[in-house]
C-alpha cells in the first residue's frame, strides 16, 4: 500500500490544514455575530439531519417494496431524486455564496496529490454528501431486507455510485468555482440560478392546470426518453441491480462497467481542472491595457433634473447605475409580476379560469403593489449598504446627508413607481383592469406605506448600516435589529391600512380609505422631513461605526 | 497698512488634537502647523497615529478632545466650507465599485457642486491624464489597484481643492504612474496648493516634502523643515558624542563622511527604530 502512504511533510501540511480551520471556527466565535453563525448551522444542521434520517427511512422502506415485490425496475425512480439532489444543492448552494480561493493553497509547496486530495476533503463532509450517502445506505439496507443474496451485488453498484456522486459534485463545483471566480460570470451564474429556482415554482401550477387534460405528447416522451435514461449514471446503476436480481450477471457487470467508466470521466475532467489551478492560473479580472493608441472617451454628461439640486440628481443616477448593474437585484425587482403569473396558473378553490385569485381578480393589482413595496423594502431599510467603503466619500464631500439620503429615497421612489407601472400591467392582461376606486386607494395606501418606510429606512441605514454586494446572492442578510424593526413597522403599516379599510367599508365607500391614507400620508410626510432634518447630527454621531461597518472587508 | 490683513492663516492647525479608543490613546495632544503652499510628509512607525490623524483632520473621525481649524475655518463649526476646501485619498481609497472610472468622476465632481458640463470636461481630462481610459465601459472594481489609485487620487483633485490629503498615494502605483502623479502634486504645489500626505516611502517624502512632521506612539516628537530636522537630529547626536567620549552607535543610520543624513536616517534616529538584525534570525540564508 505504498501508494496510500504519505510522508512526514504531507501528513504535516493535511494536519496544518485541519489546524487552521479549526482556529479559524474557533476565533469566529469570539464575536456575537459568529456565535450567532454557529447556532443557525446547528438548527440547519438538525434539518439536515432529520431530511437525511426520514429519507433514508423512507427510500430503504421503498427499496425493499420494489425489491420484494419485484418492481425492482422502478429502482431509478429513487436513485434519480439522489442523483440530482446531489449534484445539484452544492452548486446552487455556491451560487449564492462567495467561495474559498484555491490558491490561498497553492502558494504552499503542496504536491499535485495532496491538492487533489485536499480539494476532494473538502467537499465530503458537506451536506449533500452526508444526505446522500445516507440515502444510499438505507436503500441498500432496505434492499438486503428484500434479497439478502441481492446485497452482494447491490451494496458495491451502490458504492460505486456513491464514489461516482462524489467525484461528480467535486468535479462541478471546480468548474462552478472557475466560473465563480470572475466577478461578471459569477453575476451570469447567480442569474440562471435564480431563474432556475423560480421556474421550480412553477411546476406545481403548470402540472395542475395541465394535469386534466389528456397526454399523449407527454406519454410519448417518456417513453423515447427512457432508453436515454437507461444510459445514465441512476438509470445504470438501477440497471446493474435490476439484471443482478434476474440472475443475468453479464449484463450486470456490464451496467457495472459502464458505471466504472462515468466515474473514470469524471474523475479526468476533474484532474483536468484542478491541474490547470495546480499549474497557477490566473483569472484576474483586472482591466487589460489595450494595445495601440486609446480611443478618446467620450464622456457623458450627468443628468439635469429639473428642480432637483446637483447632488441629488448625481446621487439619483449613480442609485440608477447600481441598480441597472447589479443582476439579481434587477431579477427580484421583477418578482411582483412573476407571483402575479404564479397566482394566475395556480387553480383556485373551484378551479376557475382565472387561478388562485379569480374570484378576487380585482385584489390582483393591490396584492402586487405591496409584494412591490415588501421587496424594495430590502434597498431601503439599508440604503447605504452598497455603497461600502464608498461611504468615506461621503463624509469628506461638502454634502449634506439629508441631500445623500433625499438622493436615495427618490430612487427607491422612482423604482417602486415603474414597479407599480409593471404591476398594473400584468394585473391588467393576466386578469382585468383594476377599477378606478382599487386603483386610486391602491395608490394613496401604497404612497403612504411608501413614505413611512422611507423614513425608517433612513434611520435603519444610519443606525444599523451593513455592507452589500449588490451583485453576489445570498448570505447578505440585513441586521437581526433591522429585521425586527422592519417587521413592527409592516405590521403597523398593515394595521393603520387595514383600519383605513375597514373605516372605508363601514361607509360602504371604498374610496373614502384613499382621504384616510392621504390624511396618514400628510402626517408621514412631516415625520419624514422632521427625521431627514435631523438626520446629519446623527450621521455625525454614528460616523465611526457606519464607516467601521460598511468598511469590513 | 493693517499686517493682520496680509497674514494668511495657517492651511492646518491643530492644537490639542487627541484621539482615544477607550483605553487606548492612538493620538495624543497633537499640535500641528501646516502653512500654505507647503507639502507636507507626516511620517511615523506602523501603528504611530498617521491614519488616526489624517482622518481626524478630513472629518472621518471625531477627535476626543482638541481644536483642528483648516484655511482658518473650525472644522466642528463648519464642515461642510471646510470639506468644499480639502481633497481627499483616504486608506480605502473611498470608491464606488460599480460604476465606470468616467461615471465616478462625474459624480464625484456634481457631489463637489460643479456643473453638469465642467465635471464632463475635468472628467475627460483627468482620465487623459491619469492615462486611464483604455477601458471606459471597465467597473472600478475591475480596475488593478494601481489603477484605483489613481482613480481615487483623481477624484480628490476634479475640484480644485486648495488642501490635498493623500493616505499613501504612490502604494502599489507604477513607476511611469508616481512620476505623473509626482508631477502633477508638484504644479499643484507651484500654484499655491497645500498638501498633507502620509507614506512609508521615505524617498519620496524626502525628494517632494519641504516639511515633515514624525508621529510615534501618539505623540507627534518632530515637526519642521527637512533641514530643521537635520540639524536637529544632527545637534542631538554631537552632544551625545561629547557627553560619552566616543562615537555613539547608530548603526545604519549613520551617514558615509562628509554626507547630509537621509530622511530615512533622520526618521530611524527619532524613532529609535535600529533594529539588531546582526544578531537574529542567524538562520536566515
Amino acid at each position: 500500500m505504498a501508494g496510500l502512504s504519505f510522508s512526514p511533510l504531507i501528513r504535516g501540511q493535511f494536519s496544518a490544514i485541519a489546524r487552521v480551520r479549526w482556529q479559524l471556527f474557533v476565533n469566529s466565535l469570539r464575536t456575537i455575530r459568529g456565535r450567532m453563525e454557529v447556532v443557525a448551522r446547528g438548527f440547519m444542521f438538525l434539518g439536515f439531519g432529520m431530511g437525511a434520517i426520514v429519507g433514508s427511512i423512507g427510500l430503504g422502506a421503498t427499496a425493499w417494496y420494489f425489491v420484494s415485490s419485484a418492481r425492482v425496475d422502478w429502482l431509478p425512480v429513487l436513485l434519480w431524486p439522489v442523483f440530482l439532489f446531489w449534484q445539484l444543492f452544492p452548486v446552487m448552494a455556491s451560487a449564492f455564496t462567495e467561495n474559498v480561493d484555491s490558491s490561498n493553497l497553492l502558494r504552499f509547496p503542496l504536491t499535485f496529490r495532496s491538492y487533489f486530495l485536499i480539494r476532494i476533503a473538502y467537499g465530503s463532509l458537506d451536506p449533500s454528501t452526508a444526505m446522500g450517502s445516507l440515502w444510499l445506505l438505507g436503500m441498500a439496507i432496505g434492499i438486503a431486507w428484500a434479497s439478502p443474496a441481492l446485497f452482494l451485488t447491490a451494496a458495491p453498484v451502490l458504492l460505486l455510485f456513491a464514489i461516482f456522486n462524489i467525484l461528480l459534485a467535486r468535479m462541478l463545483f471546480t468548474w462552478v468555482e472557475r466560473w465563480l471566480a470572475q466577478r461578471r460570470s459569477r453575476e451570469i451564474l447567480g442569474v440562471f440560478f435564480l431563474f432556475v429556482v423560480i421556474s421550480f415554482q412553477f411546476i406545481g401550477p403548470l402540472v395542475r392546470h395541465f394535469g386534466n387534460r389528456s397526454q399523449p405528447a407527454l406519454s410519448h416522451f417518456v417513453v423515447q426518453a427512457l432508453p436515454i435514461e437507461r444510459l445514465l449514471p441512476p438509470g445504470v446503476a438501477a440497471q446493474a441491480i435490476a439484471h443482478s436480481l434476474r440472475g443475468e450477471y453479464a449484463l450486470a457487470l456490464g451496467s457495472f462497467a459502464l458505471l466504472c467508466a462515468y466515474a473514470l470521466a469524471v474523475l479526468w475532467l476533474l484532474n483536468l481542472r484542478l491541474r490547470a489551478q495546480y499549474r497557477g492560473e490566473n483569472l484576474s479580472e483586472a482591466v487589460a491595457r489595450t494595445i495601440g493608441p486609446a480611443a478618446k472617451q467620450q464622456i457623458r454628461l450627468g443628468w439635469n433634473i429639473p428642480g432637483v439640486p446637483g447632488p441629488v440628481s448625481a446621487v439619483l443616477e449613480k442609485e440608477i447605475h447600481y441598480l441597472s448593474r447589479s443582476g439579481p437585484t434587477l431579477f427580484t425587482l421583477v418578482m411582483p409580476v412573476v407571483v402575479l403569473l404564479i397566482f394566475r396558473f395556480s387553480p383556485g378553490k373551484t378551479d376557475s379560469a382565472g387561478g388562485l385569485l379569480g374570484h378576487a381578480s380585482d385584489l390582483a393589482f393591490p396584492i402586487g403593489a405591496a409584494y412591490t413595496l415588501l421587496i424594495l423594502t430590502n434597498l431601503v431599510y439599508n440604503s447605504l449598504g452598497a455603497d461600502a467603503a464608498g461611504i468615506q466619500f461621503y463624509f469628506v464631500s461638502p454634502v449634506r446627508f439629508r441631500e445623500i439620503l433625499m438622493g436615495k429615497n427618490l430612487t427607491h421612489t422612482l423604482v417602486l413607481a415603474v414597479e407599480m407601472l409593471l404591476v398594473w400591467a400584468g394585473a391588467s392582461l393576466l386578469y382585468r383592469p383594476p377599477p378606478g376606486e382599487i386603483l386610486l386607494t391602491t395608490f394613496t395606501g401604497v404612497f403612504f406605506a411608501l413614505v413611512v418606510n422611507l423614513t425608517a429606512g433612513n434611520l435603519l441605514s444610519v443606525y444599523t448600516p451593513k455592507k452589500v454586494d449588490l451583485a453576489a446572492l445570498g448570505r447578505q442578510r440585513a441586521s437581526q435589529v433591522t429585521a425586527l424593526v422592519s417587521l413592527g413597522i409592516q405590521a403597523a403599516v398593515l394595521g393603520l391600512c387595514a383600519l383605513a379599510i375597514l373605516l372605508a367599508r363601514a361607509y360602504h365607500h371604498i374610496w373614502l380609505a384613499a382621504i384616510n391614507f392621504v390624511a396618514l400620508a400628510a402626517i408621514a410626510i412631516v415625520i419624514y422631513f422632521l427625521v431627514l432634518n435631523r438626520i446629519d447630527a446623527i450621521v455625525l454621531r454614528r460616523r465611526e461605526v457606519m464607516i467601521a461597518e460598511l468598511c469590513r472587508a | 497698512m493693517s499686517t493682520s490683513a496680509t497674514i494668511a492663516p495657517p492651511a492646518i492647525s491643530t492644537e490639542h488634537l487627541t484621539r482615544r479608543f477607550g483605553e487606548l490613546v492612538a493620538v495624543q495632544d497633537v499640535n500641528l502647523h501646516v502653512a500654505p503652499g507647503q507639502f507636507f510628509g507626516f511620517l511615523g512607525p506602523n501603528g504611530a497615529g498617521k491614519s488616526t490623524t489624517i482622518k481626524m483632520l478630513t472629518g472621518l473621525l471625531a477627535p476626543s478632545s482638541g481644536r483642528m481649524q483648516i484655511l482658518g475655518i473650525d472644522l466642528a463649526q463648519d464642515s461642510v466650507e471646510v470639506k468644499r476646501q480639502i481633497g481627499v485619498v483616504p486608506e480605502g481609497m473611498a470608491l464606488f465599485g460599480r460604476l465606470t472610472g468616467s461615471e465616478y468622476l462625474n459624480f464625484v465632481g456634481r457631489m463637489y457642486g460643479l456643473d453638469r458640463t465642467t465635471a464632463a470636461k475635468r472628467t475627460a481630462e483627468l482620465l487623459d491624464f491619469m492615462q486611464l481610459v483604455d477601458q471606459p465601459q471597465a467597473l472600478v472594481t475591475d480596475y488593478s489597484h494601481g489603477m484605483q489609485k489613481k482613480l481615487a487620487l483623481a477624484a480628490a483633485v476634479i475640484h480644485g481643492p486648495k488642501i490635498l490629503f493623500l493616505d499613501e498615494p504612490f502604494e502599489g502605483v507604477d513607476a511611469i504612474a508616481s512620476n505623473t502623479l509626482k508631477s502633477m502634486l508638484q504644479n499643484m504645489i507651484a500654484r499655491g496648493a497645500t498638501i498633507f500626505l502620509t507614506s512609508h516611502v521615505l524617498e519620496i517624502v524626502e525628494r517632494l516634502c519641504s516639511h515633515v512632521a514624525i508621529i510615534h506612539r501618539g505623540q507627534l516628537v518632530a515637526q519642521g523643515s527637512l533641514e530643521e530636522l537635520r540639524a536637529g537630529v544632527e545637534a542631538q547626536a554631537a552632544a551625545a558624542l561629547t557627553a560619552a567620549g566616543a562615537p555613539h552607535e547608530i548603526g545604519a543610520s549613520a551617514p558615509a563622511p562628509g554626507e547630509k543624513l537621509t530622511l530615512e536616517q533622520i526618521f530611524l534616529r527619532i524613532v529609535g527604530g535600529t533594529r539588531r538584525a546582526d544578531q537574529e534570525l542567524s538562520w536566515l540564508g
